[in-house]
């Protein structure tokens, strides 16, 4: 099978050279249109026509993207905090106690995942009415709690269940509480796997879109995304700007995805070697 | 561990007499409380925000809800007229279903065969080449629908983006000539590349994992025995990863049938090209443009209806895998 003629080595390293370019070439071309001194004209030439940050500066400070990062960062690092606690509980929960209906909230927390946002997005828009929270940063935020948690149990949960229980009874026996044994062994323990979910969490409020375009319909509380779509709307053929703000969205994005799934996949590995 | 199944486990046949331990009643009913304490947030916040919102979408589905019955607070059921009306209507079963279940088909196929056919060329590589290339494929995976979306409408632009002009170039088509987003077909072509992108990814990286699992052994004896490289995976690897492809194929499923905002934010997409709709972006529409709260979710419940039969696979798939 691993025969390493020179004939099927060049075959390889002509494959690699197509996945990467085939998989890096829409992110290049936003990130090199964003630059680009004149998208328009470029035509069908791999390389930009001039580099400039004109439109990165439009974006960001005539057409407002400073405000718009400004709320989304806000909501998702809300998302972040509230679903890591409530996520981190429920998965001590099922990881560490055998209880009567443990494998039905297990399946209960699997099923919610399923259910269509476009479903969702009706009855707690006709809530958030009700309640006076359209146009709320907090109660996006709630709405973004709901929809990152069940990701964010059944991630954890994993996490926890790696952690030696025999670690946590020689806490018992040096005399901790079940408390104190949660923040000095469980907790940091868990660190690499709540950081992981945390980064999770945001992506999911960060890159959201059909709730932040229903709730939000006061221009000061855009999200990027609904900012993004509202500018491509007023200025279609801009495609210069639009790709900067494309930009200025996809890249945090990209930069923690990337960092993260290292982390996770060493994480796991961890776990498993100490199992 | 609860103490609860070693008192419950009582012989009644037993010769000797059973010994109970006693635990104190507090402490016994303390450990049984603790695992829902933890859940309790959770749980609520799930009840809150998901499952109720369900219940209140099945129960709007059977109005004729529009704003002024939210601002009366009253409500104004027909039975089953919106169901009627929806499964009666051409537009669902002309345009509507084919553009989601057809598109979510098309969708899953290329999905898997892309990821599969990539997973294979990285688990023949070394470990250097391999990374590099999961790398490169996990930005694949990273940028967001959203801007995602976005991108390919720019590299689809008809007036100067990179594909007609690349056309133009060559002299077959003339810049300008032609509105992709127009057609059913060709928009639809586009949104199925967008997707399996943006899907092919997390295919390529699960099924790699799966590969590694699979022992060398079984492929020396199979070419041994003289198969070639074609007969060796779907002799071997096919049947050893069945349940992880199983897994793969049902999740794509459940996403493609869910996709919105790759059709929404296209041009035409957000309803303005009827032809082009589908379940998704067909209910959000009817509640939020129309302002047909009732409508809306039927369309709604329908989807949904459509995913649960999937998520319901997908579950005993993966409950005789592990013990969860």
């Amino acid at each position: 099978m691993n025969r390493r003629t020179p004939l099927s080595q060049a075959a390889k390293a002509l494959g690699v050279v197509v996945l990467i370019s085939l998989s890096l070439f829409p992110f290049y071309w936003m990130l090199s249109t964003a630059v680009d001194t004149s998208p328009l004209s470029r035509g069908a030439s791999l390389l930009p026509s001039g580099i400039t940050f004109e439109h990165f500066r439009h974006v960001l400070f005539d057409a407002g993207f400073l405000r718009y990062v400004r709320v989304s960062v806000v909501v998702a690092l809300g998302t972040v905090l509230l679903s890591g606690v409530i996520a981190l509980l429920a998965a001590v929960a099922v990881a560490r106690f055998r209880f009567r209906l443990r494998t039905q909230v297990l399946i209960m927390v699997l099923m919610v995942q399923m259910v269509p946002l476009e479903a969702l997005v009706i009855p707690l828009f006709l809530q958030a009415r009700t309640l006076g929270m359209l146009n709320s940063l907090l109660g996006l935020t709630i709405v973004y709690v709901g929809f990152s948690l069940a990701f964010a149990i059944w991630n954890l949960r994993g996490f926890v269940a790696a952690v030696p229980r025999e670690l946590e009874e020689a806490a018992y026996i040096d005399g901790a509480t079940w408390g104190r044994m949660f923040r000095s062994v469980l907790l940091p323990l868990v660190a690499p796997g709540l950081v992981a979910t945390s980064v999770f969490s945001f992506i999911t409020a960060w890159n959201e879109f059909i709730f932040a375009l229903t709730f939000m319909q006061d221009g000061a509380k855009y999200t990027v995304g609904v900012g993004l779509r509202t500018f491509f709307t007023q200025n279609t053929a801009d495609w210069g700007s639009v790709m900067a703000a494309s930009t200025l969205i996809t890249l945090p994005v990209v930069i923690f995805f990337v960092l993260v799934q290292r982390n996770l996949a060493k994480g796991m590995t961890a776990g498993a070697v100490k199992g | 561990m609860s103490t609860a199944p070693t008192l419950e486990k009582n012989p009644s046949g037993g010769a000797e007499p059973f010994v109970r331990r006693t635990v104190p009643r507090g402490r016994r009913l303390r450990r049984g409380a603790a695992p829902w304490l933890l859940l309790a947030p959770g749980l609520i916040v799930l009840g809150v925000l998901l499952l109720w919102p369900m219940l209140r979408v099945l129960n709007l589905s059977l109005q004729d809800y529009e704003l002024r019955n939210l601002l009366r607070g009253d409500s104004n059921y027909v039975g089953l007229d919106n169901y009627v009306q929806v499964l009666t209507d051409p537009f669902l079963w002309k345009t509507v279903l084919p553009n989601t279940v057809g598109f979510a088909i098309v969708c899953v196929v290329l999905t898997m065969i892309v990821g599969t056919s990539v997973a294979l060329f990285l688990n023949s590589l070394g470990t250097l080449w391999r990374s590099i290339s999961t790398t490169a494929i996990m930005v694949a995976w990273a940028v967001p629908a959203l801007t995602g979306t976005y991108i390919f409408v720019w590299l689809f632009d008809p007036q100067s983006g990179l594909v007609i002009s690349a056309l133009d170039g060559l002299g077959i088509m003339d810049a300008g000539s032609y509105n992709w987003f127009t057609n059913r077909w060709t928009f639809y072509a586009i949104a199925t590349l967008n997707v399996v992108y943006h899907g092919f990814p997390f295919i390529a990286v699960t099924m790699l994992a799966g590969l590694m699992t699979v022992p060398d052994e079984l492929y020396e004896a199979a070419a041994l025995d003289g198969a070639s490289a074609w007969t060796r995976f779907w002799q071997v690897t096919v049947p050893t990863l069945r349940p992880i492809i199983a897994v793969c194929v049902i999740l794509s499923t459940i996403w493609d049938f869910k996709v919105f905002v790759q059709i929404f934010l296209m041009p035409g997409g957000d309803g303005t090209t009827r032809e082009v709709m589908n379940l998704g972006v067909w209910s959000y529409t009817q509640s939020f443009a129309q302002g047909e709260y009732g409508m809306g979710s039927t369309i709604a419940v329908l989807l949904t209806a459509l995913l649960l039969v999937i998520s319901v696979v997908y579950i005993r798939t993966l409950m005789k895998e592990e013990e969860l």
